[in-house]
């Protein structure tokens, strides 16, 4: 048997003593359990810690497994020479060891549960957004009926947060996106000397459906991120349950605000996001395809069709009334603990962005279907 | 344990400022082995801010720190990693990692600092709850799901796990009832009596002060105001301290 400085085996007249030695502490433990685990105890071993210095819990959990493999809950001879100090952990210890049960692990559901749970969720998801759509609504028809309930002095700091603030990022860009859907327009319509005709591309492309999509894409990830994270906060401190208490409330005083807000600022928005990219694409018309600015306005007049602008600006009211609902609703309903807040958060991003698209899809097929 | 002498926690002329309002203003304290400390002091006096400069999380203005031996503020990293090993730490909510289980929580130093087996780990794991006086289904449980009760006994499960030699306490028993509370304080002197450990505590708890405490120090007015057993505390001529104590005197309850 390898040596070992923590114990030697005594074999006297048939019986077996495990002479326990130095200081048994958690950080040699590893080495203390491998040269226990070399060792072959009999169920009727004894113990002297005559020459033990110190022994703290952990040590003393594995000592007393070890001893105790073999036992069968049979009587155990006595220790012999425990200090008082070691003998208090390790009597603790051992009235613990009993009690022991391995902690259980997390269930972990199948593949086939976890598909069925992310459906479930998925409906109980949408069922709440169009539970909560309806109380903003009927928040809304209250506000209509009696205007005084509306409170201008936090529609106004959202509608500033909201809308003035995100003009630079709209603004840059959408004249980008201008500038690129311009050039790569130009490089087609170059091979057949349609030139003129990028204008009506851009046109009828940005008003209709970039700038509304990116002006959307834009502040769901401003704005409806911004309400979950400020009513989720809001949630954990319980300044919503506040609000309620008070006899106010929450839906007229945090949601109604923040929806009207971004229901105002975000076709105003795509106004500007309309402006800039026809700017954007004006300004690579000039360089790459001799379309001087005088050239680009006049045939803009004749290619842009009202219509096409109005679609563009009438989606976004109905963009902004999603991604506010779904961003207030996801912050008044995140979970009790901080994690909570960034997950919602997130989600509140994806799915602004996704329902965004699917409107307008949906939108693109109905303008179809009515001839626009 | 090797039964040295020297204090366990030193503190030497702490000032801390913030701003221009001095919170301490020359703060001095020894701690010895195996004690239950406890250190009261109106809201505001830095009893918390105290606690953080000696565990090395906020750096005070002027003044010196040494927990076991350690100058906190003037040594290296890796003895500050060494010292860390050495002490545990329950935060007043108890700062369980939202994203673990209690066990994992429990298991994280353990991972982290020691190459044991996992059945080891997991056994250790068990024996920390159980001693923290937690049930052991508790370990499955995800933080969010525990009462605030629970959730400082899984804090002082986590803060046991690497056996440290010094625990510190930030306000145990705040928003416990008191049947748990009075739990709590017999899971902490037990801690001091069964395990040798010295722990360090700040509270506003009577009772924790009457039932279990060895030692209690006041902080006021930036200073050490009284120092010593809680009945030698109780008799200091002092307008805050005899206000603290008043509800007790009529009470007449005596102090252990």
């Amino acid at each position: 048997m390898p040596a070992t400085p923590w114990f030697s085996i005594e074999q006297r007249s048939g019986r077996t003593t495990l002479r326990l030695a130095h200081a048994w502490r958690l950080a040699r433990l590893p080495e203390i359990e491998a040269a226990l685990a070399a060792v072959d105890l009999p169920p009727d071993a004894a113990v002297d810690a005559s020459d033990l210095e110190e022994i703290d819990s952990a040590a003393a959990l594995v000592l007393l497994r070890a001893v105790r493999r073999g036992q069968d809950g049979r009587a155990a001879p006595p220790w012999q020479g425990l200090s008082a100090t070691n003998r208090r952990i390790v009597d603790q210890v051992g009235a613990h060891l009993d009690a022991l049960a391995p902690v259980p692990a997390p269930p972990r559901p199948g593949a086939l549960a976890r598909f069925g749970c992310a459906i479930a969720d998925l409906g109980a998801l949408l069922h709440g957004h169009l539970s909560f759509l309806g109380a903003t609504v009927a928040a809304l028809a209250q506000v209509a009926a009696r205007p005084r309930r509306l409170r201008l002095r936090e529609l106004t700091v959202q509608f500033e947060q909201t809308g003035l603030n995100a003009i630079p990022v709209v603004a840059l860009v959408t004249l980008l996106i201008g500038v690129v859907v311009a050039y790569l327009l130009g490089l087609q319509a170059e091979k057949y000397g349609a030139n003129i005709f990028v204008v009506d591309g851009v046109a009828i492309g940005a008003t209709r459906e970039f700038a509304p999509i990116i002006v959307a894409v834009i502040l769901a990830g401003r704005s409806g991120a911004a309400f979950t994270a400020q009513l989720g906060s809001m949630r954990l401190t319980e300044e919503i349950d506040a609000i309620r208490t008070l006899g106010l409330s929450p839906q007229q005083v945090l949601v109604v605000p923040r929806v009207l807000a971004l229901m105002v600022a975000l076709p105003l928005l795509v106004f500007v996001g309309d402006v800039m990219s026809l700017l954007g694409a004006m300004a690579i018309a000039g360089p790459m395809l001799d379309i001087t600015p005088a050239a680009f306005l006049a045939r803009l007049r004749e290619a842009l069709d009202q219509r096409h602008l109005f679609i563009g600006l009438a989606k976004a009211p109905v963009f902004a009334l999603v991604i506010a609902v779904i961003g207030t609703r996801m912050g008044m309903t995140v979970g009790r603990d901080t994690r909570a807040v960034g997950a919602a958060t997130t989600s509140t991003v994806v799915q602004s962005i996704v329902a965004v698209i699917l409107l307008d899809a949906a939108f693109a097929v109905l303008f179809q279907a009515l001839d626009l | 344990m090797s039964e040295s002498t020297a204090p366990v926690i030193e503190v030497d002329a702490i000032v801390t400022r913030f701003g221009a309002q001095a919170v301490h203003d020359g703060v001095s304290l020894r701690v010895g082995r195996g004690t239950l400390v406890a250190l009261i002091g109106a809201s505001g006096t830095g009893k918390s801010v105290l606690l953080r400069e000696i565990i090395g999380l906020q750096r005070p203005s002027a003044g010196r720190v040494r927990l076991l031996g350690t100058d906190m503020w003037a040594a290296a990293p890796h003895e500050l990693d060494a010292v860390r090993k050495r002490f545990g730490m329950m935060f007043q909510d108890g700062a369980l990692f939202s994203s673990l289980t209690v066990a994992q929580n429990v298991a994280v130093p353990l991972r982290e600092h020691t190459r044991l087996a996992r059945a080891t780990v997991d056994a250790l794991v068990a024996l920390r709850l159980e001693q923290a006086g937690l049930p052991p289904d508790a370990g499955a449980k995800m933080p969010s799901e525990l009462s605030g009760g629970m959730r400082k006994r899984a804090a002082i499960a986590r803060a046991i796990a690497l056996e440290p030699e010094v625990l510190f306490l930030d306000e145990p028993t705040s928003g416990l009832d008191p049947i748990t509370a009075r739990g709590f304080d017999r899971l902490v002197r037990s801690l001091v009596d069964d395990l040798g450990l010295t722990v360090f505590l700040v509270t506003h708890d009577l009772d924790t002060l009457l039932g279990v405490v060895d030692r209690l120090i006041v902080l006021a007015r930036g200073h050490v105001l009284a120092d010593g057993p809680v009945r030698e505390v109780m008799a200091v001529d002092d307008d805050w301290i005899r206000d603290y104590f008043s509800v007790r005197r009529m009470a007449d309850r005596e102090p252990r």
